[in-house]
């Protein structure tokens, strides 16, 4: 496999922090290697945060992407929508949150946009809200076909306690149910 | 040496390397990039042993760790710029009483409050001389995750050698990061501790300060019926306050010696790509996070044809002046790449007795890529 760069990028307090690090663990745990990054603002709540995960089959050294290499982008803020998605690979796959991220035609034009409502999908359907990094994680995986999918649930379920372990697999497979919907328009 | 895999951040690496170093108190205050430190403290003390305490200020947290150390256990502090700039005079207490101590600090923005949450390498400087008076600093300074957990091993065996603070700088970057590295099982660390010396003699004749010209104190463990005197003032080799003249010096001109005639204890550094270098080639000189960006653009310059090389100190101070003249007195292109403006760079000229040296820094808070590395490389040779 060549090198899969991701981004996720909210704002703090969302919680993306963690799909990173689950992505970063199955590669490892695949042979691989993986690296997680985070950048975030001195705000508590609110600001900016992206976090970068490369997986590759090769040593990483640099841990960030770099701009222009991403494949593929998740936001579900518009504020870090605007900010990051230059970084975006021409024609590389960007999926937004449609009710929190309004992306212009031009936008449109130049990336694959990709619209799932992630944290309704987490808090109307899953029950939790808290449950959108997992939403986030099998859509990601879905396009990106980056982790073999078992080995992606089974270090998602190692990280996440077990008296929620069913509430995390269902927005799994929500998230890889509402993925495979949006493909196939 | 046995080794493990493990997935962790930076910070967690550190963590893990006090405790499986026989770490037994941790004292301090928590302080972004360098939290997680503390955090993980507060798990691991008290599962091996130990203590770990957070006290009401930085000054309060190396004040603890320090008193600690004075009783004879292993102990550790963490922060980042802020905390040393408030921890500076007890840092200087512990040179004088030769308390060993290690002080991890992940590098943020500064000076003052800065920018917490963003990476830099502004500390180098203050690392070097956090107090005032002389006094030989021992820096060391991890450039990937698998140095965060190495390099406070060998902080710790070092600060006990030296009877002294040891500095292990992070930055941000590298405590943050998260992913794999392979490190000494917790065995083969154990196995490698070099515990502080101790006399053993007829309490009446211990003198803990009276030591060779070039050899550290020897404090003994306390509650053991060795007694003697700690003071921040110059002291004679009981450790009682003099202004003796020829005690003074001689105890001013150890604390220098100590470390400088021993620096060959102390050198650390890797050489990435160097081999093949020439006259005509680019020398790179980076640490910590700064450095993984330059193995990268080290590979990109040598796809294009440009011979790059990087030199990466792990000993920051004392630098490793032998080697950084012989490399640069055969390669005329040196770039140094650092995340503060010219603090390594001109150690670099000092001891390669050069004022050519090229430079890229950068001081906002964000990391320098690999093509900003190979822009420049290729601007200015």
């Amino acid at each position: 496999m060549a090198r899969t760069v991701m981004r996720f990028t909210g704002v703090g307090g969302q919680g993306v922090l963690l799909a990173g690090e689950i992505f970063a663990e199955a590669k490892i745990k695949s042979g691989g290697f993986g690296q997680k990054t985070a950048t975030y603002t001195s705000q508590v709540r609110g600001g900016p945060t992206v976090v970068d995960i490369i997986l590759d089959d090769e040593e990483i050294f640099y841990p960030y992407a770099n701009d222009g290499e991403i494949d593929f982008m998740l936001s579900v803020a518009q504020v870090s929508f605007n900010l990051f998605k230059n970084g975006v690979t021409p024609g590389g796959t960007i999926v937004v949150e449609p009710n929190l991220v309004h992306p212009t035609e031009e936008d449109r034009k130049k990336w694959n946009i990709i619209e799932i409502p992630i944290i309704t999908i987490a808090k109307e359907e899953v029950g939790n809200v808290i449950t959108q990094s997992v939403v986030a994680l099998a859509i990601a995986n879905t396009i990106m076909k980056a982790i073999d999918r078992q080995v992606l649930i089974d270090t998602m379920l190692s990280k996440v306690p077990e008296k929620v372990h069913e509430l995390n697999l269902k927005a799994f497979d929500l998230g890889e149910k509402y993925a495979k919907e949006a493909m196939a328009k | 040496m046995a080794t493990r895999e493990v997935i962790a951040s930076g910070n967690e690496l550190a963590a893990k390397a006090a405790a499986d170093s026989g770490c037994k108190f941790f004292g301090g205050y928590p302080i972004t990039p360098s939290s997680e430190i503390m955090h993980e403290m507060s798990n691991l003390m008290p599962e091996h042993g130990g203590v770990c305490i957070q006290m009401e200020d930085e000054i309060g947290g190396v004040a603890a760790a320090i008193g600690a150390s004075m009783s004879g256990v292993r102990s550790m502090t963490a922060t980042s710029g802020p905390g040393i700039s408030l921890k500076a005079e007890n840092l200087g207490l512990a040179q004088m009483v030769e308390a060993p101590l290690v002080v991890v600090n992940v590098m943020r923005g500064g000076p003052s409050t800065g920018l917490p949450t963003r990476v830099s390498q502004g500390d180098v400087r203050q690392a070097k001389n956090p107090s005032h008076g002389d006094y030989r600093s021992i820096t060391l300074c991890a450039g990937n995750l698998a140095e965060c957990y190495t390099e406070t091993v060998r902080a710790f065996n070092l600060a006990d050698r030296f009877m002294q603070p040891v500095f292990v700088l992070l930055d941000e970057t590298i405590g943050h990061m998260y992913g794999k590295a392979v490190i000494p099982t917790a065995e083969a660390t154990k196995a490698g501790i070099k515990p502080r010396k101790e006399f053993t003699g007829d309490p009446s004749e211990y003198e803990p300060y009276g030591v060779a010209y070039d050899e550290p104190a020897v404090l003994n463990p306390m509650f053991k019926g060795y007694r003697y005197h700690f003071t921040g003032l110059h002291h004679n080799s009981t450790g009682f306050p003099t202004e003796e003249i020829e005690t003074c010096r001689k105890l001013i001109q150890r604390l220098e010696d100590k470390v400088m005639m021993h620096t060959d204890e102390l050198e650390l550094n890797e050489e990435f790509m160097c081999d093949d270098l020439e006259a005509n080639d680019v020398l790179i000189i980076a640490y910590g996070s700064v450095s993984l960006a330059a193995k990268e653009a080290i590979k990109h310059l040598r796809k294009e044809g440009i011979k790059a090389g990087l030199f990466r100190p792990i000993t920051l101070w004392p630098s490793p002046a032998k080697r950084i003249k012989e490399l640069t007195d055969k390669v005329k292109n040196v770039l140094c790449v650092e995340l503060n403006i010219r603090q390594y760079t001109e150690e670099v000229e000092r001891v390669s007795c050069r004022l050519d040296i090229e430079g890229l820094y950068k001081v906002n808070g964000r990391a320098i890529s690999p093509y900003e590395i190979v822009a420049k490389v290729k601007e200015v040779f």
